[in-house]
């Protein structure tokens, strides 16, 4: 009778562990713009009038033998870290695919197409959560080479930086590929320190996120129309700041702007899991973070129209007035 | 007389004690120095380590075991053209809160061998071997298996997983 009560307790202790995994941040190796930039490797888009350039990272994919060499290299030991990275050329190739078969595909009966917003559209694009900007330069010694590199991993939603690795490799009249190996043998270990230390910051304080807020213009109220709570009359910015309050991990939170019409908060410290609708403890992200408050302005008094949209595993948009 | 049977006595007692700290910082495992030659092949550190024994061999094995220890609490420094590189367990208490498993683990031919490589041919000679007072002091390079001494510090529990958690 005891055995078996101890092992139904493992087993209940085992499950828990299963369905209280936190979300695995994606990342991806993206040559740096100076790098893009350095190596003419960058495209030219007419803006309203406005010239502007930007990174082309399929074609530097393509035509740099150097760049894959070192994203081969960086793959291989995340890899061996159980944190395999996403592939920025394979992730490219899968969009221009995605966009050939969305234009082909029709339903089977009514022969209707598949609808995409124009910012759904936009946001259907290479992305990760934790971003790895690479870059490095080859110095010419004489007949020898060395290369300098540097290595950020950048939070894509805080823009914090999470490790950063510079150095150089030693001068030799190898070849290049030799000494690109070389560079990412010597940032390696001190590169995954930093990204353990974030991790591990990450568990003890929460997943850092950033939430804004924003107004339609046929909402009929404003993030400074004011409710009675409690006897007292308080602004919906108010409200909402104190919700924020009550749910982050610690209070911890910033609020970045407030005005009528907009509300950004950075540097909210959500918990890595909550209970869904069926009383479960399951791992959040932004989205799931916010649908309690989406909920709470759907009901009375606000009796607003809420919608939400995630921008990955760490931004989310409200909207008010509509979705 | 006095006084100089009283100078003769605190001067004894200054010598045992200088003896003592000497003997002390001797004892003392942190008491190594360690250098990082240059970038080593994949998974592996390239180090010139030093070790101090009542002879040659014991002060060889003491720095095969300094270069395990370093990679395990201590890091490695870095030098011109190699990065430095972080411990594998940066907590400061894991070795006292682990301390059957590493009492096991740097036991005379135990597990930590199987990570250690010595590069240097033969016994160290020249410069690399010093005579001191009790014993020699030798320095050698090795070549430490840092990822696979990483992963079976993960699968012991002893280190954390990069995707623990997740």
């Amino acid at each position: 009778m005891k055995k078996s009560l101890i092992i139904a307790a493992l087993l209940l202790a085992c499950q828990a562990i299963g369905w209280s995994q936190a979300k695995k941040p994606t990342i991806m190796v993206v040559p740096a713009d100076a790098f893009c930039e350095r190596y003419g490797y960058v495209q030219t888009v007419n803006a309203m009038g406005e010239t502007v350039t930007s990174p082309d990272y399929a074609r530097a994919m393509k035509e740099n033998a150097d760049i894959r060499t070192l994203v081969a290299a960086m793959a291989d030991f995340m890899a061996k870290n159980d944190f395999p990275i996403q592939s920025l050329e394979q992730e490219l190739k899968r969009l221009q695919t995605e966009d050939a078969e969305l234009a082909m595909m029709t339903g089977k009966n009514s022969g209707a197409e598949v609808d995409e917003t124009p910012l759904e559209r936009l946001r259907r694009s290479a992305k990760a959560d934790i971003i790895l900007d690479l870059d490095y330069e080859i110095h010419r010694l004489g007949p020898q080479k060395q290369v300098s590199f540097n290595l950020q991993a950048i939070d894509a939603y805080s823009s914090k930086i999470i490790s950063g690795n510079t150095g150089v490799s030693s001068v030799a009249n190898v070849p290049m590929t030799s000494l690109l190996e070389e560079c990412v043998l010597s940032f390696k270990d001190n590169f995954l320190n930093g990204l353990q230390h974030h991790f591990d910051d990450l568990f003890a304080n929460g997943r850092e996120i950033s939430v804004t807020l924003l107004r339609y213009n046929n909402c009929p109220v404003d993030f400074e129309e004011e409710y009675e709570v409690n006897g007292d009359e308080y602004e919906l910015a108010e409200i909402i700041e104190a919700w924020m309050a009550d749910n982050t991990v610690e209070g911890r939170f910033t609020t970045a702007a407030k005005s009528a019409n907009r509300m950004r908060f950075n540097q909210v410290r959500i918990p890595l899991y909550a209970q869904n609708m069926n009383g479960r403890d399951v791992a959040i992200d932004a989205e799931a973070f916010v649908k309690p408050l989406v909920r709470m302005l759907k009901k009375a008094p606000y009796k607003l129209t809420v919608g939400s949209s995630p921008r990955g595993l760490g931004d989310v948009w409200i909207t008010i007035g509509d979705k | 007389m006095i006084a100089l049977t009283l100078l003769m006595t605190f001067s004894a007692v200054s010598a045992s004690a200088q003896n003592k700290d000497r003997r002390k910082s001797f004892q003392s495992w942190d008491n190594y120095e360690i250098t990082t030659e240059k970038v080593g092949v994949d998974g592996t550190k390239f180090v010139k380590v030093w070790g101090f024994g009542k002879n040659v061999d014991a002060a060889t094995m003491a720095a095969k075991e300094n270069a395990v220890h370093a990679c395990i609490f201590r890091g490695l420094p870095g030098s011109a053209t190699a990065m430095s590189t972080p411990p594998i367990c940066p907590n400061p208490d894991t070795l006292a809160s682990h301390e059957d498993y590493f009492k096991n683990f740097f036991a005379p031919g135990g597990p930590y061998l199987a990570y250690v490589s010595m590069t240097t041919d033969g016994v160290p000679s020249g410069t690399d071997r010093r005579k001191v007072k009790g014993g020699y002091k030798v320095g050698i390079y090795v070549q430490v298996m840092y990822d696979n001494l990483k992963r079976k510090l993960e699968a012991d529990g002893i280190a954390r997983k990069l995707s623990s958690g997740f």
